[in-house]
């Protein structure tokens, strides 16, 4: 049921690189799953504990906090790789050759300027919570239980960083579709019409009943 | 002319009415020329705003020590349960004082940050539902909402401590996932528990939190002298108006709906309330003088704490 | 420029970019970051030399914005919501309830239709996404209706429709984002979306029904099932009800006792009881592991979404242009309820080119200050207000309508995801088929939508005993 890719590949060092990175984002977004099944794990723990046994978990909401930049960050490239963040392709899905990769290349050009900025400023985000003098290196904590922030702040630049990668792979192959012309470019999202991308997420949902 | 942006959260309430007057008093005594633009969770989540005083995002903002120890280890000494504090105007003066003190100083600085005021905060007690705990033996078993310091206190009685934000309380209550709350006054009657509470306790007092305002020392250092004495020279005066309105407005409003709604009040005797303090504050002391140690002269600051509160009521 | 010019400047550039075909995560969080940095150097008089001032303190200011924005238990519930969507399926939920809908009331005219949209509502209480449902029930439903000659347009129609009650009926992750978003509280909001989630199933039912009584030929009523097949039908479909029950007992006791827990709470645990269920069905970790990508896929979508519009309202706050906005609406010379009447309407052409999630997120932080000010403000009670409810109900009524516009705007040409998803599965049915099966349905949401308005207590019966 994981849906078919629309990413072409070839043997060039380009889609070498991406299908690499493609392997190192799908065990992200893997561990990004199993952060959702802990979830349901640790609530299960802490209802059993605070009805059978009258000791609810300590820090339940500390904890919580803890996991969900697991899942909220670890998979946004292995989803920027498929071509799956949301977006609005009435004007892109009519275009084709040049003009469409222009566009690609200009707005993934301009992902990439954000995502940089975001690197750095996620990355001071988390420095402000760390501290190598202090105990458990710790300047900012959790609330209930004083947890140590800074390993959930690490993850956005971490994530970021590999989206960056991806970016800069995505810039590449869009820049070469366009100074060649492909027809067929690989390493980059094709542009589906939406009935197509419809049918890969149907398609997901087959295949076991 | 001069533009301040403040970080406060919720919305405008007894909490922030020092900030409010604050403005008022600024903009006054400059004719304009220096205003305090208040927003209420605009321009940062209430955890988050000694980073934004630190990036330089906004140039004042409150917060609670509470929140997050490790950021502002110095300050958490005033949330130690049994401090002995007993009224606003001696909670006022004591953070004013240790606000000066030479390592809160320095610990507030790692943000760029310098003390201003304190938003002073009457003992927390306890409201909850059902069968209500006359005695100390009875919190054996309670589940309550109690963070930090007045957490660590009630498991001492064998109560459940469960954390949670302050938003949630009310579901927390109305669902029995808590049988009671840790809150000071004006908290227990903007966040509703006193809609589903049966009864509150008069003198437990286990402690309180202690939430600042803070500015941004750049520019503090960048405000012309005119302007730099519009503002420190309203501090008083805001805490004034703080106070005055804490005591005339929300507690006037706090009896009478305990009365209203027919809140149970439950006073204990005094060997109670001193076997509890006894059992309590000495550890929770010796415990955060331990953890604090290798980042802050901890024991220092007790001290100093302990004098100032001496010095008081002699 | 004064803030609120540069607010309304890079709000056009975001629809720009958005219009571009640019992922509508990044551009808000690009938009977000210009207008940081443009605000705060318009602070510096645009001095060049206090540009790169400019540029770190946004950039810090925006990088603070995805770890705490996301550090949250309310969002917790999104990824548990999704996840029990696709265990659901593993555990063969979906199956035995529309084997259970068919032999209960396929018996009326249109029977196997009015079926469907039963079977959709049930397993809208325990899947969050509108869009999973539809899917699928195209591979469920479709060929049954064919099978008793249904016309292949309306078949499809029908699964379209009903996959939007998904996300009324809780557990919804539309109703949790909206939630966060207005600061109120989940649990309410989705109880909040139990009846009127039951009442459009029912005016989708009725509406079905007439049809077969009116049109010759339209769907034969399916007769025929023993009360011993209806009761040997139930026991497999059981399960949902369990789940849904747990889900319901951690947001309110209807017994009067204690609710349970929290909302966070029961969705985990009511993942975990389908999470059993599908191991015991012979789930093994091949399967599961793909049930975990696909919910984290879906997650980060949201998660991503998320971040990215709230340091463009993050900007806003600094900008004050919600603010502005509220002060513009309430100075309006129109009846309150008309002014409402045209946002929910600028929602619907809206929603016929965006995705419901993105459109939520990008629009309410400017429209939800602004009804609520409408109707009196945040302190309001019921008699002062223009609606007749104090501003927490108002935040429900508004949520609940909100929330079905967005799902309106799923079955809408020309971008009306659930017709796209039916299409993809039935190869022999085109897109253009399925718009023109589910029109029938566009009149039942009208007539839900209007009542909904007209008598607000069907939103709010339901949340206010709690
Ligand atoms: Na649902
Ligand atoms: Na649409």
């Amino acid at each position: 049921m994981a849906g078919r890719s629309s990413v072409l590949s070839d043997d060039t060092l380009l889609s070498r690189l991406d299908l690499k990175l493609y392997t190192l984002e799908r065990w992200l977004a893997l561990l990004s799953g199993l952060a959702v099944f802990a979830l349901m794990v640790l609530a299960v723990i802490s209802v059993s504990g605070r009805n059978f046994l009258n000791q609810p978990l300590p820090g339940y909401v500390d904890w919580i906090q803890q996991a969900m930049p697991l899942i909220a960050f670890m998979g946004i490239s292995y989803v920027q790789r498929d071509g799956a963040h949301i977006r609005m392709d009435m004007i892109v899905g009519q275009l084709k050759g040049r003009p469409l990769h222009a566009v690609e290349l200009i707005t993934t050009l301009a992902i990439l300027l954000l995502m940089v900025l975001m690197v750095w400023g996620s990355w001071a985000h988390f420095s402000r919570s760390f501290d190598f003098a202090a105990p458990m290196w710790s300047r900012d904590s959790s609330f209930d239980i004083g947890l140590p922030l800074w390993p959930a702040k690490l993850l956005a630049p971490v994530a970021f960083f590999v989206l960056c990668l991806r970016l800069v792979l995505q810039v590449w192959g869009y820049a070469r579709a366009f100074v060649e012309d492909a027809v067929r470019p690989v390493a980059v999202p094709l542009v589906e019409d939406a009935a197509t991308q419809a049918a890969h997420e149907a398609e997901q949902m087959t295949g076991a009943d | 002319a001069t533009e301040w942006n403040v970080s406060l959260w919720g919305k405008r309430r007894a909490f922030t009415e020092h900030v409010e007057k604050l403005a008022e008093l600024v903009d006054q005594k400059t004719d304009g020329a220096f205003t305090l633009n208040i927003s209420y969770g605009g321009l940062s989540q209430n955890t988050e705003n000694l980073d934004g005083i630190s990036i330089g995002a906004f140039e004042m903002a409150q917060f609670c020590a509470g929140y997050h120890e490790d950021k502002n280890p110095s300050i958490t000494v005033l949330e130690l349960p049994f401090l002995g504090v007993s009224s606003l105007d001696q909670e006022r003066d004591l953070s004013m004082a240790l606000y000066q003190h030479p390592a809160v100083v320095e610990d507030l600085a790692r943000w760029n940050a310098t003390l201003l005021m304190p938003s002073p905060m009457p003992q927390y007690n306890i409201a909850g539902s059902g069968e209500a705990p006359t005695t100390l033996e009875s919190f054996d078993g309670l589940t309550v909402r109690a963070t930090g310091g007045i957490g660590d206190a009630m498991s001492m009685l064998g109560a459940v401590p469960t954390s949670m934000s302050a938003s949630e309380v009310r579901q927390a209550l109305d669902s029995g996932v808590v049988k009671a709350v840790s809150f000071a006054p004006h908290a227990h009657m903007s966040f509703g528990v006193v809609e589903t509470a049966d009864w509150w306790t008069t003198n437990l007092n286990p402690g309180t939190v202690n939430c600042p305002v803070v500015v941004n020392t750049d520019a503090l250092d960048a405000l012309t002298d005119e302007e730099r004495e519009a503002l420190l020279g309203s501090v008083e005066e805001a805490l004034d108006h703080y106070v005055d309105y804490y005591e005339n407005e929300t507690m006037a409003k706090w009896w009478p709906t305990l009365e209203d709604r027919g809140i149970e009040e439950i006073t204990y005797d005094d060997s109670a309330v001193e076997s509890f303090k006894e059992m309590t504050a000495g550890p929770a002391a010796t415990a955060w003088i331990e953890k604090n140690s290798g980042t802050i002269p901890a024991q220092e600051l007790y001290d100093f704490v302990q004098d100032k509160l001496t010095d008081g009521q002699s | 420029m004064d803030t609120i010019e540069i607010g309304l400047a890079v709000t056009g550039g975001l629809l720009v970019l958005v219009l571009l075909g640019m992922r509508v995560a990044f551009a808000a969080g690009l938009a977000g970051l210009i207008g940081l940095i443009w605000i705060f150097w318009s602070k510096k008089g645009y001095d060049p030399a206090e540009f790169s001032w400019a540029l770190t303190v946004a950039t810090k200011t925006a990088g603070q914005v995805p770890h705490s924005k996301v550090a949250s238990q309310a969002l917790s519930l999104i990824p548990t919501f999704i996840l029990i969507g696709y265990l659901a399926y593993y555990a063969g939920l979906t199956k035995a309830l529309f084997e259970a809908a068919k032999r209960w009331v396929a018996w009326v005219p249109g029977g196997l239709a009015v079926s469907t949209v039963f079977a959709t509502a049930g397993f809208a209480a325990v899947s969050g996404a509108s869009v999973a449902t539809s899917a699928v029930f195209a591979r469920i439903a479709i060929p049954e209706m064919l099978a008793v000659g249904y016309d292949k347009k309306f078949a499809a129609g029908v699964v379209a429709a009903g996959g939007t009650l998904a996300s009324l009926i809780p557990p919804s992750a539309i109703l949790v984002i909206y939630a966060i978003i207005v600061e109120q509280d989940v649990g309410k909001l989705l109880l909040a979306g139990f009846i009127p989630g039951a009442f459009s199933a029912l005016v989708y039912g009725t509406l079905i029904i007439a049809l077969g009584l009116t049109i010759k030929g339209f769907g034969p009523p399916v007769k025929g099932f023993t009360w011993r097949e209806r009761f040997v039908s139930l026991p497999p479909a059981l399960p949902i009800f369990f789940v849904v029950f747990i889900i319901i007992l951690f947001i309110y006791n209807p017994f009067g006792g204690d609710a349970w827990g929290t909302p966070t709470e029961g969705g985990a645990l009511g993942a975990f009881v389908v999470f059993c269920m599908a191991v015991w069905k012979g789930m093994r970790w091949r399967e599961f592991r793909d049930a975990l990508l696909e919910t984290a896929k879906l997650s980060v979508m949201i998660f991503t979404i998320i971040w990215g519009v709230l340091i463009y309202v993050r900007f806003l706050g600094f900008a004050d242009l919600p603010g502005a906005f509220s002060d513009w609406i309430t100075s309006l010379n129109h009846p309150p309820i008309i002014t409402l009447i045209m946002i929910l309407l600028a929602y619907a052409v809206l929603g016929m080119f965006m995705d419901a999630i993105g459109m939520l997120l990008l629009t309410l932080p400017v429209v939800y200050p602004a009804v609520m000010a409408l109707n009196g403000g945040e302190a309001v009670t019921a008699a002062d207000s223009a609606f007749g409810m104090n501003a927490q109900m108002c935040a429900i009524w508004f949520g609940i309508l909100v929330v079905k516009m967005a799902e309106f705007c799923l079955i809408t040409p020309p971008i009306g995801l659930n017709c796209f998803v039916v299409a993809g599965v039935r190869d022999d049915i085109s897109v253009q088929d399925v718009f023109r099966g589910v029109t029938p349905f566009f009149i039942a949401d009208g007539v839900t939508i209007a009542l909904l308005v007209a008598f607000p207590g069907i939103v709010l019966w339901l949340p206010s005993l709690v």
